[in-house]
């Protein structure tokens, strides 16, 4: 491919996808500058590694999983300058969920998720709520639970780009995934939009 | 026995073995007894997410769903939302309406046209 091929697709990513990846790296980092940063960086590194593409994924998939790496060389780089323990959030705030012996309390037990994660994934009210209850997380707790369940990072490899302990993580990813179910059962499980598909 | 702590409820409880007869009584019994309560089974299954469980813990949390369709459905939903959290990225733009300002699309095309000569 020769580089004017290359500056006429490259143009053409950045009207198919850049919307896309502008706000998923918004939802990352919250911040407009940030997030157009980390947009031109991966379609600069797309250009440069265009060659590795090789079509194996699609387009759009693969431009994603530049800017997840992204992603995570920003909290790296965050990493260092900042603590990323959160101890704090939700110490107590599940308590009524569960009688005083440690069982569920059955009224507020897990309802029964329906539909299938498959035919959820073509709602895009889904991913609305989705989104807003990920916001709801306190920042850095939503930056470990995103970080290890939307780039695919493994917790090691968290715990060391985050410089946080093992221990730490776990308490901070079980807080994240108990809030987040919590949200989305009461805004998409629970609504006649979820479960009616 | 009303404050008998375990499945106190069997009218309504979907679960596997809940309190309806007397044999069912001891065995759901036993098994709250000898697994750990939801509290903390929780926490484990969250747990599990991130590294192996050991076997042993495998074996208690099969007898604890027998008792507990309630931690059994937060087991399916931490694996549903692993699945639906990975597949976010691809859908961002239907998630949000954060506008892609016209200035960054340009100055990105711009910064890409330089960077292919």
């Amino acid at each position: 491919m020769s580089a004017s091929d290359i500056r006429v697709a490259a143009s053409r990513w950045v009207d198919d996808h850049g919307e896309c990846l502008y706000r998923y790296a918004l939802v990352r980092v919250r911040k407009p500058e940030i997030a157009e940063d980390l947009v031109q960086e991966t379609f600069l590194a797309a250009v440069r590694g265009y060659e590795k593409f090789g079509r194996r994924s699609s387009e759009r998939s693969w431009l994603v999983g530049i800017l997840k790496n992204k992603i995570v060389d920003h909290f790296r780089k965050l990493g260092r300058e900042t603590s990323f323990t959160d101890m704090e959030f939700l110490s107590d705030e599940f308590s009524e969920k569960f009688v005083s012996v440690g069982f569920w309390n059955h009224d507020l037990g897990p309802h029964e998720w329906k539909p299938e994660p498959d035919e959820v994934m073509h709602r895009a009210e889904f991913w609305q709520v989705m989104r807003d209850c990920l916001s709801k997380l306190p920042e850095k707790i939503r930056a470990v639970f995103t970080m290890r369940e939307m780039d695919c990072v493994s917790s090691k490899a968290i715990c060391a780009v985050l410089s946080i302990t093992d221990s730490n993580l776990w308490v901070m990813l079980h807080r994240a995934r108990m809030a987040l179910r919590e949200c989305l059962e009461v805004n998409w499980f629970d609504t006649p939009a979820g479960g009616t598909v | 026995m009303p404050d008998e702590p375990y499945n106190p409820s069997p009218i309504g409880n979907p679960s596997v073995l809940a309190r309806r007869n007397w044999w069912q009584t001891m065995l759901v019994k036993f098994i709250g007894k000898h697994t750990p309560k939801c509290r903390e089974m929780v926490r484990i299954l969250s747990q599990s997410m991130d590294e192996p469980m050991p076997p042993m813990m495998r074996i208690k949390k099969r007898l604890h769903f027998l008792i507990c369709c309630w931690c059994q459905r937060y087991e399916e939903q931490l694996r549903y939302m692993r699945h639906t959290a990975r597949h976010f990225p691809e859908h961002a733009d239907e998630a949000s309406d954060a506008p892609f300002s016209a200035e960054a699309r340009e100055r990105i095309k711009q910064k890409l046209a330089e960077s292919a000569r």
